[in-house]
């Protein structure tokens, strides 16, 4: 398993390491640990309260759909919440992570 | 059993006399007082209603009544059902009954009245929620319970408002907007509490980025009068947050409490600090996120229920680092060799007991059997030994897990058999501590800080357990295991009764003196809401809140496999039973 963040790492919103608007799997990794890890446990790669994420076969356009538009009594919307860049990084976080199939 | 009028006055002469009765009784707190005229909310037995979250502010959720017992249990029948229908994550609620009729409410405040014999409906009302706010919540939409009182309903809602809605017709009264949700994101989920002449209610918080307050508001018109501040509510507790780290602060005080009438005092429990975890560790006091003891998070408060001012408080775990709150909203008092005692549950596992005067440690004690956050609690003084901080990085087997060695629901205290039956939750978990910013615009998120995996303890699997213990010394006299933590609060009754909803489905009943199996009836969906029983009509009757989904229950799937993984989210009854 890799560590995705350490503290040396820059703040969210003070990231100098990607382009605005760009998809940072670093800043993904921030919000994940901060708001998505509360359901999908071990920063998606394993199932908990929400479904395993590591190795997902959904499509880029159906998970940033669901991050935005929620699922009903189960998972937030959070289109309002985050922005469009903020989205996509949390895909990229999501799509870097390794499925070692646990 | 006798018939009486419910303790819903009308006018303030009827409250001061309900005030007089309540005073008078708590005197006499030994003596029952079942089917007692002018039975109120402060009578340590309830009589035959339940008329509030506990049962009565002593927080017993026990009840006198004798129809129903050990000898006859056997022949209890389903008498009649109700689905609410938009159970969305179960039915979480513990209903109230008050002459004869049984009010509840469920996902989305929706409030049913409903002949308490029969079960047929006499008026429903369903708020209209800010739908886009609902979406974007994550503790949402469920709803804990009601408050009875001056001939009102009490409901909050998680779009941050707290409705009256009139008793007799369904009318809505008042609805008084409290919490900015829009921005803050959270609202109310637990029970209000009625005291004398005010509606009290605590919002959400711990891991969300706000300061958690508790309200008073007039129960005749609605107007907010106090609020209180579980984060940094005094200049003594803002001193205790580092920086600006008030501003975030988390807490709130999200199930309802209890109310000492002799002492005029509201005892509330509060939530944990935001972010969640603190990558500091062991160097909390002066760095990480939150430096501090970050008062008042994970502490109960005592307040006095007319101006909303402290009068003490105790911080069970300074610095909470482990989302092991004292929300926990039963405040059991009991009255033991002449000192006044109230009995609180704390999530981590240790039961703590304090002078009700004061708020002083009397003692604690452990109930979770699988706790390393910290090497033990004084049980002198209340401090805690050992602190098992959680610096940056990875960590493994921290016991118990997240969702505590207790949760929200309530256990029962007998005063026959002296006991307190409470569950016991066995799961650990590994995680890895991660430095996070809140985020609060345009919306606040959760602040959790950490990514983590729950897991067997060492050496065996996950599951939970009922303790009949008593209240004070922590003494076991019997224990029975479960596969799984049973999530539902449980009830005793005068009839040498323990009703265990578990989360399979089943409804149990135990013997209450030595926890024999006696009568089970599968309810088909799991149960994480309250039991009451109540006479109505000459009848006694039992009645549980069915319905699977919140965030403890969430994780069981993936911990315990079947039947959670298919188990439906989206439903839930009030199932309700009598002697056939």
């Amino acid at each position: 398993m890799t560590t995705v963040v350490s503290a040396q790492e820059p703040r969210q919103g003070e990231s100098g390491t990607a382009a605005p608007g760009a998809a940072d799997p670093a800043e993904g990794a921030r919000i994940f640990a901060s708001t998505c890890g509360f359901c999908h446990q071990d920063g998606g790669r394993v199932a908990g309260r929400g479904p395993k994420l590591a190795g997902t076969e959904r499509s880029d356009e159906f998970m940033l759909n669901r991050i935005r538009t929620g699922k009903d009594g189960a998972m937030p919307a959070y289109g309002r919440a985050f922005s469009d860049a903020q989205v996509r990084s949390l895909l990229a976080y999501i799509r870097s992570l390794k499925d070692d199939a646990r | 059993m006798t018939r009486r009028r419910g303790a819903l006055y009308t006018t303030g002469l009827a409250t001061i006399m309900l005030l007089a009765t309540a005073c008078s009784m708590m005197k006499s707190e030994s003596a029952g007082g079942g089917g007692t005229a002018g039975a109120s909310m402060a009578a340590p037995s309830g009589g035959g209603d339940w008329i509030t979250y506990h049962g009565t502010y002593q927080s017993w959720h026990y009840s006198p009544l004798t129809e129903i017992n050990a000898d006859n249990v056997k022949k209890l029948k389903v008498a009649w059902v109700h689905h609410p229908g938009r159970s969305t994550r179960g039915l979480q609620s513990t209903p109230l009954v008050a002459d004869g009729v049984l009010y509840y409410t469920g996902s989305y405040s929706r409030v049913w009245a409903l002949d308490a014999a029969t079960g047929k409906p006499l008026w429903s009302y369903f708020p209209k929620l800010n739908d886009d706010l609902v979406a974007a919540q994550t503790h949402s939409p469920y709803t804990r319970g009601i408050a009875l009182g001056m001939g009102k309903v009490y409901v909050g809602t998680v779009d941050g408002r707290l409705i009256a809605i009139d008793q007799k017709t369904g009318q809505p009264a008042w609805d008084t907007k409290l919490v900015n949700s829009e921005k803050l994101t959270v609202g109310f989920t637990g029970a209000p509490l009625f005291v004398k002449d005010k509606v009290i209610i605590g919002a959400q918080g711990g891991e969300w980025p706000g300061r958690g307050p508790i309200f008073g508001v007039d129960a005749n018109s609605g107007k907010k009068l106090w609020e209180f501040f579980t984060v940094a509510g005094t200049d003594e507790a803002m001193k205790t947050w580092g920086g600006e780290s008030w501003k975030t602060g988390g807490g709130g005080g999200w199930m309802a409490g209890g109310y000492d009438a002799e002492t005029n005092t509201v005892w509330w429990g509060t939530g944990n600090p935001a972010p969640l975890y603190d990558w500091a560790g062991a160097d909390w006091k002066t760095s990480g996120p939150r430096p501090g003891d970050n008062l008042f998070t994970t502490s109960v408060i005592a307040l006095d229920p007319d101006t909303g001012k402290l009068k003490f408080y105790h911080q069970e775990l300074p610095h909470d680092a482990w989302d092991f709150d004292s929300a926990v909203g039963e405040f059991v008092m009991l009255d033991r060799d002449g000192k006044k005692l109230v009995v609180h549950p704390n999530k981590g596992g240790h039961v703590f007991v304090y002078d009700r005067g004061n708020g002083k440690v009397v003692n604690v004690w452990q109930l979770a059997k699988n706790i390393n956050f910290v090497k033990g609690v004084d049980p002198k003084t209340g401090e805690l030994i050992g602190r098992r901080d959680l610096p940056l990085g990875k960590h493994s087997n921290l016991c118990p897990a997240i969702a505590g060695g207790m949760s929200w629901n309530s256990g029962s205290y007998n005063p026959k058999t002296g006991l307190y039956y409470k569950i016991g939750q066995e799961w650990c978990m590994d995680l890895e501590v991660i430095k996070t910013t809140p985020v609060l615009e345009p919306q606040a998120q959760l602040d959790i800080g950490a990514n983590f995996t729950l897991r067997n303890p060492e050496g065996s699997k996950a599951y939970g357990h009922l303790d009949a213990r008593d209240p004070v010394t922590g003494d076991k006299k019997w224990e029975v295991n479960f596969p799984e933590p049973p999530l539902a609060s449980l009830l005793s009754t005068g009839g040498n009764l323990v009703f265990v909803p578990d989360p399979r489905g089943m409804l149990r009943a135990y013997d209450a003196t030595n926890g024999k199996e006696l009568w089970s009836h599968n309810n088909g969906i799991g149960h994480n809401g309250g039991i009451i029983t109540y006479s109505a009509k000459g009848k006694q009757y039992i009645a549980v809140a069915t319905g699977w989904g919140s965030l403890v229950g969430d994780e069981f799937g993936a911990l315990f496999g079947e039947p959670y993984k298919s188990m439906p989210k989206d439903s839930g009854a009030i199932v309700v039973f009598t002697l056939e």
